[in-house]
């Protein structure tokens, strides 16, 4: 039983004191605008004393109460991520001194803070978004040092708000395991409960008097009160596989009809943690920063990827994403519901959507619970050479020995690095590119050299541009090896089917590479690649020299021949009509453009090539490269850290569906 | 609107093709010179701006003056006149990369409120002598003529956005202009939200952010200056502003600096259209302020 201590209302000063003497600055509620929020106090004459808020669908309001209690409001509008994940972090600085690059990290050394009045949902909050921003095996480093450098003092709840609903989701409104120290508040003053040594540190030197029984057992009547009147608004049993269930309900596009996208639900909740990286430079570009900022799966940047295309164009899409995630998903990323029922995204709605009715009609209690349509667990199915091996912020510069144009856009650069995490680098893998003032792309390696690496880029957009336009010599700052890559292991003894569409064929060559230095450990190897013209094939002279050798097959197609072209003309699974192999042997490799993909993997299957055997490797929006950013989530996979290479079978119905 | 040109060509720099600074101008057409002024305001950069592209015309700020060929030409306000009508269409034709700044040149302005008016009334009501003035019916968006290739939103546009633009063009980046709401700004700032807390009408949702978020920061309701963002559901936001107000209040929340772009247009036309001194009023003008409180 621990310790519980009585702090006179009067005497909440010596606990400020107590704080602020362990170095802390103090964040708590106050009143700023109209509306309680956390900020920093100078001591507990700016607490919200005597205020309530009432809260309903896009409606906040702040009134009196008559009463002299400070923690009468609910949650504020500000969650505590504003402390722990802030709006606004500085990445990296970078230079360009000629041909020479330098990239550095910013580190900031993270504020000591106290958190004072922070709710059960609030702490199940924290923990929460900590182990999203702790789940990659590098994790975020500055979240990580936040969270280590804050002390929590938990509040409990004496009044439920009317879009409350912790109860449902399990995470109030008694406050959880996890606080320092539980303040339960009374007419007279505080109940305090000690919740880890440093919370008992804190308490101590004040020499509290023993909390009381009757005043124990009225702090415990004021949160059983609560909890009674919020009820179960959303029962939570089997949500996520309802929710799975209902991808192709037709509310979503009701929802949309009403939603503004405008992505305050999602700044406001305290677990969602998706963030873009903005880049500034000087007017020459010599010197640049990064900056990582709050954004929203609701804004349509976030689904854009190379090319300007979108994977979630709609607002319907960007709705449901919100949603299967919160309730479903992240289940399946991290073990719980991202969702801990404050309220937040129902109050400061502009338009008043309430979370709870659209669950209520989308997936029901009573809705049946479908087919699950990809593996519960990514995690579980997952590989373990999967995972990631180096820290978010850890450049490398490499110096461009040479370039190799292959097409009118694409260009192969030959980097030199004595870096042994990326010589270690697996097929499959890719890293983040860098140039100051640029914005840095994820680019698939083309080869793994004892020296280096050879990076095959096409020419997209400007960073792009940049990096084919540069000379031998010039500097490029690395950040990997990334991802998982093409399981090799897998396919030992088994027939290969290689299938590339276009610029697919970079980030396959390892893997290539790979199976003819081993050669014997394979069967049949097979090369199917496909162009849109002779003059987009890429690798030319090396795949020329591939189809004299004996143990290995080599087809070639491509969109439109010109005259020089001898060869087949058509799609790349045109290529497979005289396939007379055995499928049921064949490991089957496969990248290109996503339709190329989706065709190959039914041809595949026709073939009799097991779903599980069939590996493709996906682009999509790759910014943080380790999971943390949240622009690259398919359903429950984040594709820079569990992919990119998925199997057809793991990516189940999440594979080639639109909007997700 | 050139809804999502902004950038598309932009990042083909003119330093690319020509290892000369780029000829840059700055000219206007129906507006009030704020915009261009805007340019001025980038004061501790304004020289180093100056040595790295060739301003050739920019009435403004220098006597110097040419007719183009430009790189890059920064067009200010809206088409209001056969004369302008013309001369946008020569700018089209002698420049490589066109950039339309502000409400005007984006929107149509503040003036393409007449729009909804009878031309003939309109100038009776604002000139004596209407028979020595020469104008178009409406008064619209650049885009509405030539081809734009990027744009820079507000009223006036905003200096960080204008330098991102610059320092994009010199280094040959893509300029980060975002396309999200207002919303996203106010909320990493940590401003309050003046609509529910408040009850403040507010434009925030479905206006393009680049702002800063200026005015709920001050407890105003944004009244859009920088036009509809991507995806802007206006009939559900003047639906929920219509719980308490008027279609002809909600129309007017809209009828300001970029009414006539079409998201905004749409709920001006269902609340019968905006106020004017001419034609129908408003019988219970509301400011954008006011409150459902």
């Amino acid at each position: 039983m621990p310790g519980r201590w009585f702090l006179p209302r009067a005497e909440m000063d010596r606990l400020f004191g107590a704080l602020a003497a362990d170095g802390r600055r103090i964040i708590g509620p106050t009143i700023a605008d109209g509306a309680v929020v956390y900020d920093e106090l100078r001591g507990p004459q700016d607490l919200p004393m005597g205020r309530t808020a009432q809260t309903a669908p896009g409606r906040y309001r702040l009134s009196e109460t008559g009463a002299s209690r400070a923690f009468d409001y609910g949650v504020a509008l500000t969650a505590w991520k504003r402390f722990t994940h802030p709006p606004l972090v500085p990445l990296t600085r970078s230079r360009r001194d000629g041909d020479l690059v330098t990239i550095e990290p910013v580190i900031e050394a993270p504020p000591k803070l106290a958190f004072v009045g922070v709710r059960g949902c609030e702490l199940a909050a924290l923990r929460i978004q900590e182990r999203a921003m702790r789940a990659g095996p590098a994790g975020d480093p500055d979240h990580v040092a936040r969270r280590d450098a804050s002390l929590v003092v938990a509040v409990e709840c004496a009044q439920a708000m009317s879009t409350c609903f912790c109860t449902s989701m399990g995470t109030g409104p008694e406050v959880g395991d996890g606080a320092d120290l539980v303040l339960a508040e009374l007419d007279e003053g505080y109940v305090v409960t000690v919740g880890s040594p440093a919370g008992g540190a804190i308490v101590e030197p004040l020499a509290l008097r023993p909390a009381l029984p009757s005043e124990i057992d009225r702090a415990g009547e004021q949160v059983a009160a609560v909890r009674a009147s919020m009820g179960d608004p959303v029962p939570a049993d089997g949500l996520p596989e309802r929710l799975r269930a209902a991808l192709d309900h037709p509310r979503w596009a009701e929802v949309a009809d009403r939603c503004l996208a405008c992505a305050n639900c999602t700044l406001v909740c305290p677990t969602c943690f998706c963030t873009s990286v903005g880049v500034a430079s000087d007017l020459d570009g010599i010197e640049g920063t990064t900056e990582r900022r709050w954004d929203s799966c609701f804004s349509l940047g976030f689904g854009r990827v190379a090319g300007d295309a979108n994977f979630r164009p709609k607002v319907a899409d960007r709705y449901r994403q919100w949603l299967t995630h919160k309730f479903s998903t992240w289940w399946d990323q991290f073990g719980s519901s991202g969702c801990v029922g404050c309220g937040r995204c129902i109050a400061w709605c502009p338009v008043g959507i309430d979370v709870r009715e659209e669950l209520a009609a989308i997936a029901p209690a009573t809705a049946p619970v479908g087919p699950i349509p990809w593996p519960a667990s990514p995690a579980g199915g997952r590989a373990p050479e999967a995972r990631p091996i180096v820290a978010p912020a850890r450049h490398v510069t490499a110096t461009l020995q040479s370039t190799e144009p292959e097409t009118a856009d694409t260009v192969t650069l030959r980097l030199a690095t004595n870096d042994a995490a990326l010589l270690a680098a697996r097929p499959g893998q890719f890293v983040m590119v860098e140039l100051p003032a640029f914005a840095a792309p994820p680019i698939s390696i083309s080869r793994i050299r004892p020296d280096g690496l050879d990076l095959t880029i096409r020419s997209a957009g400007a960073a792009t541009a940049a990096m084919t336009g540069l000379q031998p010599g010039a500097q490029i700052a690395l950040r990997g090896p990334l991802g998982r890559g093409w399981p090799i292991e897998a396919a030992s003894c088994q027939d290969i089917v290689i299938v590339a569409g276009g610029i697919g064929l970079a980030p396959l060559r390892p893997l290539l590479d790979a199976v003819l230095a081993d050669r014997p450990r394979f069967g049949a190897v097979r090369l199917y690649l496909g162009a849109r013209s002779p003059r987009d094939r890429l690798f030319v002279a090396e795949i020329n020299a591939l189809a004299g050798r004996a143990d290995l097959e080599v087809a070639e197609i491509v969109d439109r021949a010109g005259p020089e072209w001898l060869g087949r003309v058509g799609i790349v699974t045109q290529l497979f009509d005289q396939a007379t192999w055995d499928g049921s042997r064949v490991t089957a490799f496969v990248c290109g453009p996503e339709r190329m993909m989706r065709a190959t993997a039914a041809t595949l299957e026709r073939l009799g090539v097991d779903s599980a055997a069939t590996w493709l490797t996906l682009e999509r929006n790759m910014a943080c490269g380790v999971g943390t950013c949240g622009h690259c989530q398919l359903g429950p996979f984040f594709v820079c850290r569990d992919g990119p290479v998925f199997s057809v079978a793991e990516l189940g119905t999440a594979f080639g569906r639109e909007g997700l | 609107m050139a809804a999502q040109v902004a950038g598309a060509r932009a990042h083909r720099s003119p330093r690319a093709t020509s290892p000369k600074r780029p000829r840059i101008g700055i000219v206007k057409l129906a507006s009030c010179d704020g915009c261009q002024l805007t340019l001025l305001d980038l004061e501790d950069e304004l020289l180093a701006i100056s040595q790295r592209v060739d301003i050739v015309e920019f009435a403004e700020a220098t006597s110097r003056r040419s007719a183009g060929p430009f790189d890059v030409l920064f067009v200010e306000g809206s088409v209001s006149t056969p004369e302008q009508a013309e001369e946008i269409a020569r700018l089209r034709a002698v420049s490589q990369i066109l950039v339309t700044i502000g409400a005007c040149a984006t929107a149509g302005g503040i003036q393409a409120i007449r729009n909804w008016f009878d031309h003939d009334d309109i100038r009776a009501a604002v000139y004596p002598q209407p028979g020595y003035v020469e104008s178009l019916a409406q008064a619209r968006p650049v885009a509405d003529f030539v081809a734009v290739d990027a744009e820079l939103r507000g009223c006036p546009i905003s200096p960080g956005q204008l330098r991102e633009f610059l320092v994009a063009l010199t280094t040959g980046r893509r300029p980060q202009l975002p396309d999200e709401a207002v919303c996203i700004e106010c909320k990493r700032r940590g401003v309050v939200c003046v609509a529910v807390a408040q009850g403040i009408a507010c434009l925030g949702p479905v206006t393009r952010t680049g702002c800063g978020a200026i005015c709920p920061a001050y407890g105003r309701g944004c009244y859009g200056c920088f036009g509809p963002r991507e995806a802007a559901n206006t009939t559900s936001l003047a639906t929920w502003l219509g719980d308490r107000r008027s279609a002809a209040d909600v129309g007017r929340l809209f009828a300001g600096f970029t009414a006539w772009s079409p998201p905004f247009r749409s709920v001006i036309d269902a609340g019968g259209g905006p106020p004017g001194p001419v034609g129908r009023r408003s019988a219970n003008p509301a400011s954008p302020e006011a409150t459902d409180a």
